[in-house]
């Protein structure tokens, strides 16, 4: 089984470090504002001793920044807990749009670092995937990284499942810089990563639309 | 002292805006950098705080913009991680860099002492 891995070299643990290095950033942020928080009941502390009244509603504020960012590295810890765990299998059923919107969220600081947003779109019956649910998620990682590359500051990628009567499809809308040649065709981790998983790759330059085909 | 800070987390540029006004500098906060370039084009600032990576542009870029506007502005950067590179642009671009979370003595420590050598 562990043949499924292989074949995809280093991209995977390209992948697994990417998204780390990205978790590490998001909770490095929570915690200096944490800190700033932190310090600046010091400093009030410090103020009120010297005689300064305390401003309760400032302290209410301080206290809400608090919890706003303890809830922010909770989401952040259960997505990397989430994607953590996606190794466990090497193949399970998995709900397609819970997966793409974790990796949406994996991605999200990348996309805001190319001020791109991330949206999904939730399809109106569950869509399940059989499958490698860590290569699926490298496949949307690499999917993704190519759309924050080539799309312009400002524009919304939007990644959409559904389910036809033959196949189980991912469109990717709203990329720029699609031509008719596969971009796997340029990505040798990403044509390792879809013959691994047995995927297939269209796109739509006039409809900006990248779509995965995954069974 | 006029200090200009630059980071695209609110909550944290706000707050590190009033801590260090509590100790008597004059600070105004940016979170993008078009906001940023539009202060600096209002007000003349001794030093700019800049974080190293922010949405759709980086610090060392920033300064290059801040630089035609402020000539002469000191900079210190600020950074998640502290990597090899980030090191070589705080030594090489500006007057140092830290490294998130923040000690703000060391932060007040390096503004006076950038200040001093202008």
């Amino acid at each position: 089984m562990t043949a499924q891995y292989d074949g995809i070299g280093g991209s995977g643990l390209q992948f697994f470090g990417k998204v780390s290095a990205s978790i590490s950033h998001e909770l490095k942020n929570v915690l200096a504002i944490i800190n700033e928080n932190a310090g600046l009941l010091e400093d009030l502390t410090v103020a009120a001793r010297r005689g300064s009244p305390i401003d309760p509603d400032r302290l209410d504020r301080t206290v809400r920044n608090f919890t706003k960012q303890i809830h922010r590295a909770d989401e952040i810890l259960k997505n990397m807990n989430r994607f953590a765990h996606s190794v466990d299998q090497f193949e399970c059923r998995v709900d397609l749009h819970d997966l793409v919107v974790l990796v949406a969220n994996l991605a999200a600081r990348k996309a805001a670092m190319g001020r791109i947003l991330l949206e999904t779109t939730a399809p109106a019956q569950p869509i399940q995937f059989t499958g490698n649910p860590f290569l699926l998620e490298n496949l949307v990682w690499l999917c993704l990284e190519l759309a924050i590359a080539s799309t312009s500051a400002g524009r919304t990628v939007t990644l959409i499942p559904e389910k036809t009567a033959s196949a189980t499809l991912l469109h990717i809308t709203g990329m720029d810089g699609l031509g008719e040649k596969l971009p796997l065709q340029n990505d040798a981790g990403l044509e390792a990563v879809c013959a691994a998983l047995g995927a297939g790759m269209a796109t739509d330059p006039a409809g900006n639309t990248l779509t995965l085909r995954l069974g | 002292m006029r200090i200009l800070l630059v980071d695209d987390e609110t909550e944290f540029v706000a707050t590190l805006a009033e801590r260090l006004s509590f100790r008597n500098m004059e600070v105004d906060y940016a979170t993008k950098a078009a906001e940023a370039i539009e202060l600096a084009s209002r007000k003349s600032y001794d030093l700019a705080v800049l974080d190293m990576k922010m949405p759709g542009i980086s610090g060392i870029e920033l300064k290059g913009m801040l630089e035609k506007q402020c000539p002469g502005m000191k900079y210190i950067f600020l950074t998640g991680h502290g990597s090899e590179e980030d090191y070589r642009a705080g030594s090489s671009e500006a007057s140092g860099y830290l490294v998130k979370p923040i000690n703000i003595d060391i932060l007040v420590a390096r503004i006076k002492k950038a200040l001093e050598a202008r």
